[in-house]
């Protein structure tokens, strides 16, 4: 620590750079957290799947199965619980404004008990039928509180009576949970269904089920594939676990993207400190040579010339990832509304991740210079002669 | 002395003095390598997409959907509707003298990756007049499927990108598996999709009715007509649309998507090369002030110093961007890949190349602009005074 002023005198020295190089890196850093906090996300999300959450819905798309399919589903051997939802498709006021919601029924609870909705606030929904419950993301993009009106219009949804708009209640605003990242909402199954014309009611769109046991429900997600599978409304099941595991988007390897913006990032600025901090020590080969001749040993030199390395990076990867924090949380109101994009995380995995890039960011930058000044000869470096 | 001729000589000395700096010039041209080298890589996912959907879609050609449909599949036609739009006016027609128009079906197959997870390809059937209103189709190896009959062909891409998408293999479906007789291209988006008799797949999956009609126009003019006749027709409640608007339409979503996702990276990069940039431009700036202010005080004024400056910044992030160009085409471009059901090969487009020098050029004269000012503001004698 006692090198800290001498450290200090060789940052300032050329103010204008130092505070360049730590803005470079404080942005490349701020790239890294939201990369590397989009792949803590997916990582979350996997992790907190529930094993024993399965969803079943019709194969071959179409309106809907009818809601018997969900009785029959409860029926299945390794079911604990069963509930159906509707989709209600559209959206508010402009069509680029898409919403969705997903109208449930009064088995609900007993699925999706880790929604972070309570219990009071599913009664309220299911005693209403135009009560909703927003996520708060969702609750700030149509900017609603609790007891407004929230209208939107469906023109996917035939109604009984003609019209495509859609009158509900905000009855609770509730925290929004990771694999849910664009928010969510939930409505009355009885207002969509008994709402639509008599030939289209009674059907659902997704069947959910829990199973009694985790490790079974693999098995019971085969055992309703089977059961339906030459029936008029064949079935695709997934258990929540599998359907959540790994980063599948589309297709697209959302790890490998993300490590790969990463590491660009970092690649661009190791160029930037490694630069920087080996024409740092040139322009003082002399004052080195001068540091060694009144006694610091090769390693005091070595840790000086480190740490000054080190100071930008360690500070830019704590302001990096500081602002790639408020930024994750701005990314619902920039997106298109109907993409559920999940958020960076700034988990511990990505301040050790990020701590360690930075660390080698550093090692790397400094390890040329280091190597000149172990190798430097004093008597010319001090008549300046290299 | 003419101020062309000063800028052309005050460069090139500038240009000839560059390799004393080349370690510090290699910052900016490793930064925009980077920055370019992302950017081009996530656009060319965008760019090789939106090509494939822009080619699907045929001027020539109109698409009938239920209205206010985001996707065929969600569109859905009666059997007594089809038959309506097929007698519209407007309608090329096929030598027997019917109309050249075929209601078509569209729907999601579950299939597997070729990474083993679970994902939708399209399923999309073909009528009587399905090849004729495609040129474009020829077939490849195999056979047509015969009408009637419960068999597919699969276009050339598919198996690039999921299991089970070969002649010979077979493809579940309700009520048993259908063979794979033969496979086909078009060149487009259909490269990556299943075909069947759409008869015979509506039977399969249960769906009473169609979800869009496909027209060959007389002509170019007869759209309005065309348009005009259904949307006219109270029995219709359908939006009628030239293929290339369809497919512009439904493109819109993910292409918005993407594209800002890429920019917003592409954005922050830039902004940690541009630091970049005026960090290497001051210390190139101080490392030439003796020379620059000799210059000076021999007769050349400001102005061209200033230039050189400007000129120094571009020609390295212009190098590193074409660096960058070059290694997001050599890796991508021409490759198949997927998003969703969509098969297409990815592009790194010249004009993608030239929006990308654009990007070179911003950041040099941003990152540029000062260190440049300072370079011609500095006082002759103070320079030529310092060590």
């Amino acid at each position: 620590m006692r090198y800290l002023p001498l450290i200090w005198a060789a940052v300032m020295r050329k103010p204008t750079r130092a505070i360049l190089t730590l803005l470079s890196v404080t942005v490349a850093f701020t790239l890294f957290g939201l990369m590397i906090g989009l792949n803590a996300t997916f990582d979350m999300v996997a992790e907190k799947a529930r094993a024993d959450r399965i969803f079943t819905w019709p194969r071959f798309g179409g309106n809907g199965v009818p809601v018997a399919v969900a009785r029959q589903v409860a029926a299945i051997p390794g079911v604990k619980a069963v509930t159906a939802m509707n989709f209600l498709p559209g959206y508010v006021q402009d069509p680029k404004n898409q919403v969705f919601v997903l109208m449930v029924d009064q088995n609900v609870a007993s699925v999706f008990g880790d929604y972070g909705v309570s219990p009071e606030q599913w009664n309220m929904v299911l005693k209403d039928r135009t009560g909703i419950v927003m996520s708060r993301i969702q609750a700030q993009r149509w900017n609603k509180k609790i007891g407004d009106t929230f209208t939107m219009v469906s023109k996917q949804i035939k109604r009984a009576d003609g019209k495509t708009g859609w009158d509900f209640k905000v009855l609770a605003i509730v925290d929004d949970i990771p694999q849910a990242g664009n928010g969510f909402i939930f409505g009355n199954y009885d207002y969509i269904d008994k709402a639509k014309p008599l030939a289209d009611q009674g059907k659902v769109n997704e069947v959910d089920i829990l199973a009694d046991d985790p490790a079974s429900s693999a098995a019971v997600a085969e055992r309703i594939d089977r059961k339906f599978a030459n029936s008029a409304t064949p079935m695709q099941t997934i258990t929540e676990k599998l359907a959540r595991s790994g980063n599948d988007f589309g297709g697209l390897d959302i790890k490998k993207i993300t490590r790969g913006v990463a590491l660009a990032g970092m690649f661009m600025v190791l160029f930037l400190t490694g630069n920087g901090i080996a024409e740092s020590v040139r322009e003082r080969f002399a004052e080195f040579a001068t540091l060694k001749t009144i006694g610091f040993s090769d390693r005091a030199v070595t840790i000086m010339v480190v740490l000054e390395s080190a100071l930008p990076c360690i500070l830019g990867a704590a302001l990096g990832v500081g602002i790639a924090a408020v930024l994750a949380r701005q990314i619902p109101k920039l997106m298109p509304s109907g993409f559920g994009m999940p958020l960076p995380t700034m988990s511990p995995m990505v301040l050790v991740w990020a701590a360690a890039s930075a660390f080698l960011v550093a090692l790397l930058s400094a390890a040329l210079p280091i190597l000149r000044l172990r190798q430097m000869d004093i008597a010319s470096a001090l008549s300046g002669r290299t | 002395m003419n101020i062309l001729r000063q800028i052309g000589i005050v460069s090139l000395i500038n240009f000839r003095s560059i390799r004393l700096r080349l370690w510090r010039s290699l910052v900016i041209v490793v930064g925009m390598a980077c920055v370019i080298g992302v950017l081009l890589s996530m656009l060319s996912l965008t760019d090789g997409m939106l090509a494939a959907y822009m080619k699907t879609g045929d001027p020539g050609r109109a698409l009938v959907v239920s209205t206010g449909s985001q996707s065929e599949g969600n569109s859905s036609i009666a059997r007594d509707k089809a038959r309506l739009i097929m007698d519209a006016p407007g309608i090329a027609k096929a030598p027997d003298g019917s109309p050249l128009a075929d209601p078509g079906i569209n729907s999601g197959v579950p299939v597997y990756r070729l990474n083993g997870r679970q994902a939708y390809n399209t399923l999309r059937g073909f009528g009587p007049k399905g090849v004729m209103l495609r040129p474009e189709f020829h077939m490849v190896s195999g056979r047509m499927f015969r009408s009637g009959m419960r068999e597919l062909i699969v276009g050339v891409s598919a198996k690039t990108q999921f299991k089970g998408m070969n002649v010979g293999d077979k493809v579940i479906l309700p009520d048993g598996e259908w063979p794979i007789v033969g496979s086909y291209t078009t060149g487009d988006l259909l490269d990556g999709q299943l075909i069947g008799d759409t008869e015979t797949v509506m039977k399969a999956i249960r769906r009473p009715a169609y979800n869009s009609v496909l027209v060959r126009l007389a002509s170019p003019q007869s759209f309005p007509a065309f348009k005009g006749a259904l949307t006219t027709n109270p029995a219709l409640a359908v939006d009628a649309m030239l293929q290339t608007e369809w497919y512009k339409k439904i493109s819109e979503g993910f292409s918005t998507f993407f594209t800002v996702v890429a920019y917003g990276i592409g954005i922050i990069m830039a902004v940690g090369a541009l630091f970049g940039c005026f960090n290497t431009m001051y210390a190139a700036v101080a490392a030439r002030g003796r020379e620059i202010a000799t210059l000076r005080a021999i007769g050349y004024s400001a102005f061209p110093v200033a230039i050189s400056v400007l000129l120094e910044a571009a020609v390295l992030s212009v190098t590193g961007a074409l660096i960058g160009a070059g290694i997001a085409w050599a890796l991508y471009d021409g490759v198949v890949g997927s998003f969703g059901a969509s098969v297409f090969k990815l592009t790194v487009s010249p004009a993608l190349i030239g929006m990308a020098l654009l990007w070179a050029v911003a950041v040099a004269v941003l990152g540029g602009l000062f260190p440049s000012i300072r370079a011609a503001r500095r006082p002759v004698v103070e320079a030529l005074r310092a060590t």
